[in-house]
C-alpha cells in the first residue's frame, strides 16, 4: 500500500504533517510530502487515519 | 532600538463599531504597515490588567501563514484574558501540543469528510424544514435561517435539545462580543449558565449514554485516562461558539453576495458546479472569522520587523485574504482564481476542525435555495452588519425577498 496526495485538491491545511509526522512532512510553503514509500503492516492504521482526517479529501491509501 | 510607540485604536481604525461592521477599508491602510504595535484594549476593561493591552497586527498573507504554521513561536496556550480569569480556558483553540495533539486526535473522527457526508441527509432535512416554514416573500434570513440551521445541526450532533437555541445564541453572542460592549457581570453570568448547562448534560450521559458527541467524550480515553470535566465542558462550549456563529455568518455573507449579483444567481441555477467555487470565494472575500490571537514565546521577525518574546500578536484572516500579493484584484469577487489558498479556516495545528461541516452546511443551503427560488432581492428594510465583535464578520439583520417556488 502507498499514500497518494492529490495536489489539485490539497489546501495545505497542514493537519497530515501535524498529526502524522511519521508519514508526511510539509515543505516551507506548506506543501505535504509523503516520506514513507511503502506502507507496511505497522503503519497501516496511521495511514488510514491520515487519509481519513484530511479536511480536503486529498489523501488516499492505494494498492501499490 | 527604542520600543515603538503603539498607535491607539482610534488612530488606526477609527470608531470600533464602524471598524467591526466593515473592517476592510481599514485593512487597506493597515496592511502595508503591518506588523505594527497597536493598543488593543484600554486599561481598566479587564480587571487586573492595569496597563493598556497592546498587540501586533499581522495582516499580510505570508506573515499570517508564518504565524499560523509555527505554534512553537506563536502559542495559543497563553492568553492574558484566561490568565486573569476573564475567560474559561477552551480546549483545542487555547492549547498547543502535546495536549492539543491528543485531544485533536480524539475529536477529529467526529468531523471528518466521511462522517460529515453521512450527516448530509439530516442536515438537508433541517434545511428543508426551515425553508418550508419560510415559504416565499420577505424574511429576515438571519432569524429565519442562518441562525437556526447551524444551531440545530450542532445541537443534534452533541445530543442536546435543538429548541434551546435562543439561549445558545445568547451565550455565544456574549462570549465573542468585544470586551468593551458587555459588562463583566453579564459575561460571567452567561459563562456560569453555560458551564452549568453542559455540566448537567455531561453528568446525565455518564449515567446513561446516547448516540451523541457528549457521550463519546464522556466515554473517551486518552492514553488510558478519561477526560476531565473541565475538558468536556471546554469542548462543548467551543463547539457551541465555534460551530454556530461562524457558519451563520458564512451562509449570510454568501446570500448577500448573491443578492448583489443577480446574474451569478442565474448562472448558479443553470450550473451547480459553481456552488463550491462560490462558497470558497465567499470564504476568501468575507471571512466569517476575522481575527484570532497568539502570544510570542521567543523573539520573532516578520516582514523585517522584530517582535519581542511574550507579546500578543493578532492574526487578521480577512486582511490576509485580500493581500494583493497573493490575490490579484483582491477587492473583486471572482470565481476564476485559485480558490484553495484563502486562510479563512486557518492553517497548521489549529486548522478549523469543523471546516468539512461548515462547507457541507453552506453547500446544502445554497442548493436548497437554488432549488426553490428563481431570484433573490433585497428586503424592504436595510441589512445591518453586526458591530459587537471584531472576531467575526456577518449580519445582524439581512432582510431578503425570496421569489418563486416557496415549497
Amino acid at each position: 500500500m502507498r499514500l497518494v496526495i492529490n495536489y489539485q485538491k490539497c489546501r495545505k491545511s497542514g493537519q497530515c504533517a501535524y498529526l502524522h509526522a511519521e508519514l508526511i512532512t510539509a515543505d516551507a510553503d506548506g506543501t505535504p510530502r509523503v516520506i514513507v514509500e511503502t506502507i507496511g503492516k505497522e503503519l497501516r492504521e496511521a495511514a488510514e487515519d491520515v487519509a481519513d482526517i484530511c479536511p480536503s479529501g486529498a489523501i488516499t491509501l492505494q494498492e501499490n | 532600538m527604542d520600543a515603538p510607540t503603539p498607535l491607539s485604536l482610534e488612530q488606526v481604525r477609527g470608531d470600533l463599531a464602524t471598524f467591526v461592521a466593515n473592517p476592510y477599508p481599514a485593512y487597506l491602510e493597515m496592511r502595508p504597515q503591518s506588523p505594527m504595535l497597536m493598543e488593543f484594549l484600554p486599561a481598566g476593561i479587564v480587571p487586573g490588567l492595569d496597563e493598556p493591552l497592546k498587540s501586533w497586527t499581522i495582516m499580510t498573507y505570508d506573515d499570517v501563514l508564518a504565524v499560523l504554521r509555527d505554534h512553537d513561536t506563536f502559542t495559543s496556550a497563553r492568553n492574558p484574558f484566561v490568565e486573569k480569569g476573564f475567560f474559561p480556558q477552551l480546549v483545542l483553540i487555547m492549547d498547543d501540543p502535546p495536549r492539543h495533539t491528543r485531544f485533536r486526535r480524539l475529536v477529529n473522527k467526529a468531523f471528518t469528510l466521511r462522517r460529515v457526508e453521512a450527516l448530509e441527509p439530516w442536515i438537508t432535512s433541517i434545511a428543508t424544514e426551515l425553508l418550508d416554514n419560510i415559504g416565499s416573500g420577505e424574511t429576515d434570513i438571519v432569524q429565519s435561517y442562518t441562525i437556526p440551521l447551524p444551531v440545530k445541526v450542532i445541537a443534534r450532533l452533541m445530543g442536546i435539545p435543538g429548541d434551546d437555541y435562543p439561549t445558545f445564541k445568547r451565550w455565544s453572542d456574549t462570549f465573542i462580543s468585544s470586551l468593551v460592549s458587555i459588562s463583566l457581570e453579564e459575561r460571567m453570568k452567561n459563562t456560569l449558565e453555560m458551564v452549568e448547562y453542559f455540566g448537567k448534560i455531561a453528568a446525565a450521559r455518564r449515567t446513561q449514554g446516547a448516540d451523541d458527541l457528549i457521550t463519546a467524550l464522556v466515554e473517551a480515553e486518552i492514553e488510558g485516562e478519561s477526560l476531565q470535566d473541565w475538558e468536556i465542558l471546554g469542548f462543548c462550549i467551543l463547539l457551541l461558539i465555534a460551530g454556530n456563529e461562524t457558519t451563520t455568518n458564512l451562509i449570510g455573507n454568501m446570500l448577500n453576495i448573491l443578492v448583489e449579483r443577480p446574474e451569478l444567481w442565474q448562472r448558479l441555477r443553470q450550473d451547480r458546479t459553481l456552488v463550491e467555487p462560490v462558497i470558497e470565494e465567499t470564504l476568501r472575500y468575507e471571512s466569517p472569522v476575522q481575527q484570532l490571537m497568539r502570544m510570542t514565546t521567543k523573539e520573532a521577525t516578520l516582514s523585517g520587523v522584530t517582535i519581542p518574546a511574550d507579546e500578543l500578536v493578532t492574526v487578521f484572516f480577512g486582511a490576509a485574504n485580500r493581500d494583493p500579493k497573493e490575490f490579484p484584484n483582491p477587492e473583486e469577487f471572482r470565481l476564476d482564481r485559485d480558490l484553495r489558498s484563502h486562510v479563512s479556516f486557518g492553517a497548521g495545528t489549529h486548522y478549523c476542525l469543523g471546516a468539512p461541516l461548515a462547507r457541507a452546511e453552506a453547500r446544502i443551503s445554497l442548493n436548497a435555495f437554488l432549488d426553490r427560488y428563481s431570484t433573490l432581492t433585497h428586503g424592504s428594510t436595510p441589512a445591518v452588519r453586526q458591530s459587537q465583535s471584531p472576531v467575526v464578520f456577518g449580519f445582524e439583520r439581512l432582510p431578503l425577498r425570496l421569489h418563486g417556488g416557496g415549497r
